[in-house]
Formats: C-alpha cells, sequence, structure tokens
C-alpha cells in the first residue's frame, strides 16, 4: 500500500515537473530555432540574385536575405542555389531554410508553402532603347517586335492576355534579348522590371525602362508551411528593413541607374499561416 | 502536518495497537527510505497522520492545479474576447476605412458637375468624411495595440502622418475638381495629376501598413490562443492526475483504517472522497469546455473574421480601381491589372486576363456543392464550413460575387466600345448597387462568425463562474471531511 501511494506521489510530481517546463510548447518546429540558416536564391540572375567568380553571391536578393538572417539573430548563414522548379520541394524537404529567389507569390504555391513578406512587388514593365519615343505603355507595342524568350512566358502577357500585336522575335535568353535591343533587332524587352533593371544596371545609358507597369509580382520569401513564428519574424525584418532605410538603399544601389520608378516603402504583407 | 517520517523497516513489529489480538499487522514493506537518514519505528497514529497529511497535500495539490489551469483559461478568454480580439478586429476597419476614402475621392473627381448619376457627388463626400473619422479611431485602436512594439508604433505613426498628407491632397484635387466644373467622366489632367500622387500615397504607401497592422497585432492573439490553450489542455491532465492520486490516498486511507480499527467505513473519508471524485470530474469537463471554447473562439470566430474582414477591405479597393479605370485613362491598364490581382486574392481561379477570370468566376461559382474548386479569401471559406447557416450565407456571398464581376464586365465593355458616358452611368449605378449586394452579403458572413465569437467567449466565460467559489469551497470542504475522518481515531490514543 506505501509502496503504491509512494507511486503516485512520485508520478505526480513527475507529471508536474513535466508540465511545468512544457506549458505553452507544443507549437511546430520553427527556423527561428536553428542554428544555422540555409537559404535558397537565384545563381543566375543579374541584379537579384548572381554567383560571382568567387562562387559568392551577389545581387538585391541577396542582401535582403543576409539582411533578414542577421535580424533573425543568425551569424552564421550560407547561400544555395534554389532552381525555380525546385523550390517548393526544397523547402518541403526542409533542406533550405527560406528562398530569396524572385520567389513570386501566388495562390497555388500558397497551398504548398507559405510565404513571408513579399520585401518587394515588381511589376511587369517594358525595355526599349532610350531613343526610343513611341512607347509609352503596353498598347503601344502594336506592330512593334518583342523579345520572346524561350521557356519565360512574360511574352504571353503581351500578346495573349493583352492581345497586343506585336512580332515575336524568340531568343535563348534575356542578356541576347538586351543584345537584340541595341542593335535594333527588336523594339522592346518585357519582364518584371527589377529583372529588367538587373540585366540594365550593368549597361551603359542607351536603354531605358517605360515605366508602365501592367502586372504585381510580389516577390516573395518562401518558407516552410506552418512556421508561422517564423514568418511573423521574417516579416517583422523586413518592415525594419524599409524603416530603417536599407530597402531604399539597397534599392538604389541594385536597381537606381535604369530609371525605373522603384517603391520605397513596405510592400503590403501576404500574412503568414 | 505531521513531520515526513522514514516508513519502518521491512519486518519491524508493529506497535501494539487498540485492534487487540488476532489483528494481523498488515503493512506491507515501504518504498526504501533515503540513504543517510536513520530509520526510525513508527506508530499507529503517526501513520495515520502521515496519511491523512498526504491526502491533504494531495488536495492542495489538486486545488493549485485547478486553479492555475482555470487561471490560464481566464486570461485567454480575457485577451482573444475582450481585449485583444476585438481590437485587432478593428484595426481591420482601418483598411477598410482609408480604401474607401480614396474610392470615394475617385467618384467626387469621375462625377464632376453632374448631378443624377448614382448617389450623386454630395454624397461621396459625405462618405470620405465618415470613413476618415472611422480611418481616425482605427488608428488609435492600432496604436493602443502597437504599445510595447518599437516597429509596429513607427508604422502607427508613419500612417498617421501619410494620412495627413493624403487628406491634403484630395482636398486640393478636390476643389481643383470643382472649379474646372467639368462633366462626368475624366478630369482635367492636372486633376487627375494630383490625385495620382493621393492615389498613390494611400495605394502604394498607407494601405499596405494598414494591412500590415493588423497582421501584426493579430499575432498578439495567435500567441494567447496557442500558450493559454495548449496550458488549458496541459493543466486538465495535471487536475486529472491529481484527483485521481488524491482519491487513491483516501482510498489507501480508508483501507488502513479499516484494517487497524475493524471499521467497515469512515463516512467523513468516504465523502471527501467523493467531494474529490465530483470536483475532478467537474474541474476536468469544465477546462474541457474552455479548451473547446477557446479553439471556437479562435478558429471559427477571430481567423475567419479577420480574414473575411481582410476580403472585404480588398473588395472596396477593387470598387475603388473601377472608379480609377474610368478616371484615368491613360493608367486604365494598370488599374485593370490591379483590380484582377485583387480579385484572384479574393476569388483564385487561374487565368491571366478579366475575360478569362470572368469565365472562371462563373464556372467555379455555379459549381461549387461541397468542396470549392477555388483559392483566395473567399476559396478558403468555402472550405471550411463550421457554423450553421455557414454554407447558405457563403453561396450568397459567391452568388452576389459572381454578379459584381458580371457588371464589372459590362463597364469594361462599354470603354472598350468608347461609350464611357455608359460605362460611369453603369459604373455609378447598377455595379454600385451590385457591389453593395456582395458587401452586405459579406457582412452578414463575418457577423455571422462574429456572433459565434461572442458565443463562444459568452460561453466560456459563463462556464467560468463560480469557480471561484466552487473550486476553494470543494478543497476546503475535502480537508475538513479528511480531518473529520481521522480526528476521531487519533483521539483513540489520547
Amino acid at each position: 500500500m506505501k509502496n503504491k501511494l509512494t507511486g503516485v506521489a512520485v508520478a505526480l510530481a513527475l507529471v508536474l515537473a513535466a508540465t511545468g517546463c512544457g506549458l505553452g510548447g507544443g507549437a511546430q518546429a520553427s527556423i527561428l530555432d536553428k542554428e544555422t540558416l540555409t537559404i535558397g536564391v537565384k545563381p543566375d540572375q543579374p541584379g537579384l540574385g548572381l554567383r560571382n567568380a568567387n562562387g559568392g553571391y551577389e545581387g538585391f536578393d541577396i542582401d535582403v536575405a543576409a539582411y533578414v538572417a542577421r535580424k533573425l539573430g543568425f551569424t552564421d548563414f550560407r547561400f544555395v542555389p534554389a532552381p525555380s522548379a525546385q523550390r517548393e520541394n526544397l523547402l518541403r524537404q526542409h533542406r533550405v531554410d527560406l528562398i530569396f529567389a524572385t520567389y513570386s507569390i501566388t495562390p497555388e504555391r500558397k497551398t504548398k508553402v507559405d510565404f513571408a513578406g513579399p520585401y518587394y512587388v515588381a511589376h511587369q514593365d517594358t525595355l526599349v532603347r532610350a531613343a526610343e519615343t513611341g512607347i509609352d505603355n503596353v498598347r503601344d507595342l502594336r506592330g512593334r517586335s518583342l523579345c520572346q524568350v524561350t521557356g519565360s512566358n512574360s511574352w504571353r502577357r503581351v500578346s495573349e492576355e493583352r492581345k497586343v500585336a506585336v512580332r515575336l522575335v524568340e531568343t535563348a535568353s534575356y542578356s541576347e534579348c538586351l543584345d537584340k535591343l541595341k542593335d535594333g533587332s527588336v523594339d522592346a524587352v518585357s519582364t518584371d522590371d527589377l529583372i529588367l533593371a538587373g540585366f540594365a544596371g550593368t549597361e551603359d545609358r542607351s536603354i531605358k525602362i517605360v515605366n508602365a507597369p501592367f502586372s504585381d509580382e510580389r516577390y516573395g520569401v518562401g518558407i516552410a508551411k506552418g512556421d508561422v513564428d517564423g514568418c511573423e519574424a521574417v516579416n517583422k525584418a523586413i518592415t525594419e528593413m524599409y524603416q530603417d532605410g536599407t530597402a531604399k538603399k539597397l534599392l538604389e544601389k541594385w536597381f537606381g541607374p535604369t530609371g525605373l520608378n522603384l517603391t520605397l516603402t513596405v510592400p503590403q504583407f501576404e500574412g503568414c499561416g | 502536518m505531521s513531520t515526513p517520517v522514514t516508513a519502518p523497516p521491512a519486518g519491524a513489529a508493529p506497535a501494539p495497537t487498540p485492534a487487540g489480538p488476532g489483528a494481523t499487522p498488515a503493512v506491507p514493506p515501504a518504498a526504501p527510505p533515503p540513504a543517510g537518514r536513520p530509520r526510525r519505528r513508527r506508530t499507529v497514529p503517526s501513520r495515520i497522520r502521515l496519511l491523512a497529511g498526504v491526502g491533504v497535500a494531495a488536495v492542495a495539490l489538486l486545488f493549485t492545479a485547478t486553479a492555475l489551469t482555470i487561471g490560464n483559461a481566464r486570461d485567454g478568454l480575457q485577451v482573444i474576447g475582450h481585449d485583444a480580439g476585438p481590437q485587432v478586429v478593428a484595426t481591420a476597419d482601418l483598411y477598410f476605412a482609408l480604401s474607401d476614402m480614396d474610392a470615394q475621392v475617385a467618384n467626387v473627381l469621375l462625377i464632376g458637375r453632374e448631378v443624377g448619376l448614382g448617389k450623386g457627388r454630395q454624397e461621396a463626400l459625405n462618405r470620405y468624411d465618415q470613413r476618415r473619422a472611422e480611418a481616425s479611431r482605427a488608428v488609435l485602436q492600432a496604436a493602443e495595440l502597437a504599445i510595447g512594439d518599437g516597429t509596429e508604433q513607427m508604422t502607427v505613426r508613419s500612417v498617421l502622418d501619410g494620412l495627413g498628407r493624403y487628406e491634403r491632397l484630395a482636398a486640393q484635387a478636390i476643389l481643383l475638381d470643382e472649379q474646372a466644373g467639368h462633366p462626368a467622366g475624366p478630369p482635367p489632367q492636372r486633376v487627375i495629376d494630383l490625385y495620382r500622387q493621393a492615389t498613390d500615397l494611400m495605394r502604394l504607401d498607407l494601405l499596405p501598413k494598414a494591412y500590415n497592422l493588423t497582421l501584426d497585432s493579430g499575432t498578439i492573439v495567435r500567441k494567447t490562443y496557442e500558450e493559454e490553450s495548449s496550458a488549458v489542455t496541459t493543466g486538465r491532465g495535471l487536475v486529472i492526475v491529481a484527483g485521481f492520486g488524491t482519491i487513491l490516498v483516501l482510498v489507501g486511507l480508508q483501507v488502513y483504517l479499516a484494517r487497524r480499527f475493524r471499521r467497515v467505513t469512515n463516512p467523513a473519508l468516504v465523502a471527501a472522497t467523493v467531494a474529490v471524485a465530483v470536483l475532478t470530474v467537474s474541474a476536468a469537463s469544465l477546462l474541457t469546455t474552455e479548451a473547446a471554447e477557446l479553439r471556437m473562439a479562435n478558429d471559427d470566430g477571430f481567423t475567419s473574421v479577420l480574414a473575411l474582414s481582410r476580403a472585404r477591405a480588398i473588395g472596396n479597393t477593387m470598387h475603388g480601381d473601377q472608379s480609377r479605370y474610368l478616371l484615368d485613362p491613360e493608367r486604365a491598364d494598370t488599374y485593370e491589372q490591379v483590380y484582377l490581382d485583387k480579385s484572384q486574392s479574393v476569388l483564385y481561379t487561374p487565368g491571366g486576363n478579366l475575360e478569362k477570370y470572368y469565365a472562371g468566376v462563373d464556372k467555379a461559382v455555379g459549381g461549387y456543392r461541397d468542396r470549392p474548386d477555388f483559392l483566395g479569401f473567399l476559396g478558403a471559406e468555402a472550405a471550411n464550413i463550421t457554423l450553421p447557416g455557414q454554407r447558405a450565407a457563403v453561396r450568397e456571398v459567391l452568388g452576389d460575387y459572381r454578379d459584381f464581376q458580371f457588371q464589372d464586365r459590362a463597364m469594361r465593355l462599354d470603354v472598350q466600345r468608347d461609350q464611357v458616358r455608359s460605362a460611369i452611368a453603369l459604373r455609378m449605378g447598377p455595379l454600385a448597387g451590385a457591389f453593395e449586394n456582395y458587401d452586405k452579403e459579406l457582412v452578414g458572413l463575418i457577423d455571422l462568425h462574429k456572433d459565434a465569437f461572442d458565443q463562444a467567449i459568452r460561453d466560456g466565460d459563463d462556464a467560468l463562474s463560480g469557480w471561484d467559489l466552487i473550486l476553494p469551497g470543494a478543497a476546503v470542504l475535502a480537508v475538513l471531511l479528511i480531518l473529520a475522518g481521522v480526528a476521531p481515531r487519533l483521539s483513540e490514543y489520547r
């Protein structure tokens, strides 16, 4: 009998101790609990995420990711390439913790992963030669030649969704488009303004952005589904990035010289969880 | 309480007892005593005291566990139901008020000197003033919620500053527009230029911040809910274990006394055991109720109210985008695009242009039975039917949303056919009507969730009422009964 009583008393004490420590716990694992952070980025997007000759990464996405990682308290973080088609899987299999890779928030993707941010809302816009005066918005492209990059959908927004009768000139890449634009074999290149500005950023002033945006591309921060704490912490870091002037500095550093109208205030967040 | 004494060594002869000869001392060997302590022989009264002491301690433990857990439930209900929850919902109205201010300015500029278009210029101006007052009130709520969070406070301040600038720009545009005295349609370029500054400030700067503020302050409620509801669940386990342990101790005491004193039952101890059992069962069931009410208030109430309020605010901005589309032909493409983007956040079906979207909405709404094949705010709502009457309300909202999109289509067709005047009449008349219907149904759906929220909070509060007396009363009663049960036995040794 006493044995039993002692047993019960011990059990009670154990339960008390266990629950005492565990109250309020039980939430899902968060990136905030990690020692190091693995961040997926683009390796081949000038101005946004580009692997340089030393094997390091540079660009707006990289700088924003580093700022956010530091704000979350990480000193130890590394970048890995996140190919567009694998981004959801990388997050779901926890092979990367966050993704900063011109990763547009879409309802379909939101069923698989969560998004912090957006940290910037890019817009589809048009790049033309600086001497061009006849193109003020996307409708002015009627009858002109537009670069069609194989594998990209941007041209569809002009010729199919907007039904603007353009002459499509097929090319393999956006950098080839830029060459064609400058030598006059195409009149315009159309895709996300930050991507255009990134390609143009290192170039001379012979090309300009029309500044007639016709889509919203909300660049979000991909994060595993359910990590609401991590997502909210990233949002807070992004808010602070705009409040302390870092966002303005970074946007002007990477895209300033192209004459692109940059939005320097914090974007509307998607909401976590 | 008696000082804790170590158990007698195994096999030690028991002290003489009043039970008389023939009664076998039925004390099994106890757990080994802690090392280093001297072993002492124990007398029957000291054993009774020990057992009674353990019983009283167990009751105290049960009392503490229940009181603490009830405290968690009460805190949860307080924050979610009475403090932060309603305030967060109020900040969601900030976005709505701001967005409607901008929409009303666009309407004023679009109507010009015309009379007889929809509700007219004066009504638009009145609504502008009303929304401005609502926005100020909501900013105050947001400021209160932001206390203690520097980042949020900075956002609130910048919304306030921006609101001042917006009002100045809007007032200038309205004044200039009045002086121009233009017919319905796009106003003179200098008015458009001023309005562009105003609407860019509103749409690109203030509205995102207002939206983020609601998201941020919603965090308080989410965290409180997670912490308190997990504490209530854990606490309930603790209460059950403590209650069960107490009952075991009391039964043990009962059995011991029965064997020692040859009395079958000890009525006071039986009563104490029953009191503890009743207390445990009712506390556990109370805490089950509280966990359920917290969950209901959060999931079916708060979260849905917040999400649908966002959908409503975005819908209002879409209605404003329709006016802006007519007001500023040069930017018409941009306003049409943002209209589509916002539509897709409210109800998502794939499709890159409005033509495809209208068809998608028609198909999605027409095909909705149990499981929606669309996403967005309305998709999430339609996929999560938990309240009576919710499905019917969702159907109404969806039907009205489809009508609203059909009217939008008609308006844009007029513009494409260069019948701007007819498009404006449509915008101010049938389209505005379709929007109001949709908005009214959406508010009805939000109210359904608000009622569920209020009901859950009320039920949670009601269930807790009286426990300030019940709990200490039951605990004191149990302790007194234990003492009453052992006192006569102990007195036999005096």
